[in-house]
């Protein structure tokens, strides 16, 4: 019975068309307006956080007309998983919950670098700033990853060294905020390097710390720079579909024998919503289990993952995850640089 | 004849009220409890009103494979499966599909990783699974492909409770009022993702304005669960000025439910990608006809409860659901017809194909 009636109506549609009916170019009409639409959507969720507030300078509005673009701007921006926190922080009212600092970090942020430029806007956002994160600068100088995250990557960098060789040479730590980490690294003697993009980070004199993102930085770096790459907060910090890329850069730089370890925060971690929904949250941060994925893709083996004690309700880093891959392939800068 | 285990625990990857998989894990519980199996459901994530009737995926217990059986509900790449891989009982999986990447990645691209995650998990679990069932024939296909030896279909077990909830009277009478000055109420319900194509609706619903019924207005019930999509599907309804006519209606109670079911004409689906599509049946069960695109499991959810076809050229559709609305025999075989559908995808069938999906595994060698 439906193939008939399914054929009847095909019938139906071609005597449509050849009347006229239909007008030519009707239906191609309505599918180019959704790609433009769609194109217009996507533009707005993926475009630079400065454009999104609009042409007008930050510094010639008012107040409450800065937090209203602020807020619209998280709405866009971080998604429905970080709402709730982007929009405490705009409103002046944020305080930093134990278990979504780094969202926070990152929120503010963001928040920093659309309003660069206006003290009014400066004021307003350092009256909000979570006071634990003052200063900081980026969530890997937490103390969380200074202390036990800190440890564990050491560890993991100083495996699979060459003999007599108790930790690789050189590191990069992207995106390192104020370099407190590259600061810590280099007291342990290593060669460490490390690239922000933030407002207030300045390219030091000496070249160690470059002010730059790290899909930049890597993209430009030479292959098989480093012996180990640090990610931290840049992995909470990606704009959309840009993981894959950040795993096949930073594989890329990676000296044979050397490891990438990142640090994010779990995305259950970071949402105050039912799960269902916080999987399909954009700009929520990655499962362990996904990195390990994107970097096994990348041409990476010995995948570790290093989740603390979520039951300790005293271990705050509980919150964030650490994953480590190595370099052991010694083609594997042909066959990354043939996939980019 | 296998030795019958004591337990056979659900791992799943997350679960929350209000969701067809997890509705389908608290069912698969009830029917291994009436089979007198100690049950217990681990997951990574949980919602809110959860707590209690489910358990963290750390605490799943590791007993002796002989004691302890294993199912694991697969939808997403999770970290859930690796517990599940590692875990010495006994393993089934039971299959919800995963949708493409390429349907959704250009606008959630990081869900994307995460499905190619789980085609990857997928068929990493082939060699360790006993058996695996799907909730439609065209799931069990993709396990085969997958590297699947034993599979099954056990259909969904679909939350019914919604089905029967009294409407809103609020929201029937200011339906009742809309319809008062013409035209037909067409319906979609389904989150707001990309591979559910709304667009292609509402393509449909403008052809339709123009060729047949310039009063038609369509109601898209479902969670915006993709803000860059809903901001775009927002957009084109604005271009096309349609905004009186289309009614994003968002997540909605069952008792609003039941009343966008009651006042509507009929539903339209044009979806990419479904796995079995539960809002087929619960338009059934409503006596809405049905236009469908017939892709993936929706031919066989439909079945000839509805219009399926072949293509979705927004006349095509607009034609179809134009016959739909004027042929009342043709109508009226739909609705009798749906009638049954909802009988052969009843809870109670459901649940015995679950469990007989269960004692074949007991019964084989």
């Amino acid at each position: 019975m439906n193939s008939e009636v399914v054929a009847e109506i095909e019938a139906q549609v071609r005597e449509l068309r050849a009347t006229g009916r239909v007008a030519v170019g009707f239906e191609d009409e309505l599918d180019a307006c959704f790609e433009q639409v769609a194109e217009a959507s996507l533009a707005s969720a993926g475009s630079p956080a400065v454009g999104d507030l609009g042409s007008s300078s930050p510094a010639g509005l008012s107040l409450t007309e800065l937090g209203r673009r602020l807020s619209a701007l998280a709405r866009r921006r971080l998604g429905p998983s970080l709402r709730h926190l982007e929009r405490r922080t705009a409103l002046g009212a944020a305080r930093a919950g134990e278990s979504a600092w780094i969202q926070v970090h990152v929120a503010v942020d963001r928040l920093e670098r659309v309003a660069a430029g206006s003290r009014v806007a400066t004021r307003a956002i350092s009256a909000v700033r979570p006071r634990d994160l003052a200063g900081s600068g980026t969530a890997a100088a937490h103390p969380a990853i200074a202390g036990l995250f800190l440890d564990w990557v050491l560890e993991r960098l100083s495996e699979g060294s060459e003999p007599g060789r108790d930790l690789p040479r050189r590191v990069l730590h992207a995106e390192c905020g104020d370099g407190r980490i590259v600061e810590m690294l280099s007291a342990r003697g290593l060669d460490a390097y490390g690239a922000d993009p933030r407002w207030s980070v300045r390219t030091r004199g000496d070249g160690k710390i470059v002010a730059a993102g790290a899909l930049e930085y890597l993209s430009a770096a030479q292959s098989e720079m480093f012996d180990a790459v640090l990610l931290t907060s840049v992995v909470d910090r990606l704009r959309p579909g840009a993981a894959r890329a950040l795993a096949q850069l930073a594989a890329r730089s990676l000296a044979p024998g050397g490891v990438v370890v990142l640090v994010s925060a779990r995305p259950e971690a970071a949402v105050a919503m039912d799960p269902v929904a916080a999987d399909l949250a954009p700009g929520r941060p990655l499962h362990p289990v996904t990195w390990c994925h994107l970097l096994a893709h990348s041409g990476l083996a010995e995948l570790a993952v290093f989740e603390p004690d979520a039951s300790d309700p005293d271990a705050r880093e509980s919150e964030v995850f650490a994953v480590s891959a190595r370099r052991v392939s010694p083609s594997l800068t042909t066959a990354i640089g043939a996939r980019l | 004849m296998r030795v019958r285990p004591v337990r056979i625990d659900q791992v799943i990857p997350s679960i929350v009220e209000r969701d067809a998989v997890s509705h389908h894990a608290l069912e698969a519980q009830r029917v291994l409890h009436s089979m007198g199996f100690v049950s217990e459901i681990y997951a990574r994530n949980m919602g809110p009103g959860l707590h209690g009737r489910v358990h963290l995926l750390a605490d799943l217990p590791r007993e002796r494979p002989e004691h302890q059986w294993v199912c694991y509900q697969a939808s997403i790449g999770s970290p859930a499966a690796e517990v599940f891989a590692s875990h010495p009982g006994l393993k089934l999986l039971d299959y919800h599909n995963i949708s493409p990447a390429d349907l959704v990645e250009r606008w959630l691209p990081h869900l994307g990783e995460e499905i190619r995650l789980g085609r990857k998990q997928l068929a990493e679990l082939a060699p360790m699974v006993e058996l695996a069932f799907a909730d439609s024939e065209f799931n069990r296909v993709e396990l085969e492909e997958a590297g699947y030896r034993e599979t099954a279909v056990a259909p969904l077990m679909v939350d019914t409770t919604n089905f029967s909830s009294p409407p809103d009277k609020r929201l029937l009478d200011r339906l009742a009022e809309a319809r008062a000055r013409g035209g037909h109420d067409w319906l979609f319900v389904g989150q707001m993702l990309p591979h559910k194509a709304h667009q292609d609706v509402i393509k449909a619903l403008a052809c339709a304005r123009e060729l047949f019924d310039p009063e038609a207005r369509l109601h898209l019930v479902g969670r915006e669960s993709c803000p860059a999509y809903a901001d775009a599907l927002h957009r084109f309804v604005s271009a096309l000025e349609l905004s009186g006519a289309v009614d994003f209606a968002g997540s909605v109670s069952s008792g609003e439910l039941s009343a966008y079911y009651a006042s509507a004409d009929v539903l339209v689906c044009c979806s990419d990608h479904e796995g079995f599509c539960a809002p087929l049946l619960e338009a059934m069960h409503h006596r809405l006809p049905v236009v469908a695109y017939g892709v993936t499991a929706v031919p066989e959810t439909v079945l000839d409860a509805g219009i399926v076809l072949p293509a979705k050229s927004p006349v095509l559709v607009a034609t179809a659901v134009q016959r739909v609305l004027t042929d009342a025999k043709l109508r009226d075989e739909l609705v009798r017809a749906g009638l049954g559908r909802t009988q052969v995808f009843s809870i109670e069938a459901a649940r015995r194909g679950f469990a007989e999906s269960i004692e074949r595994v007991l019964r084989a060698s």
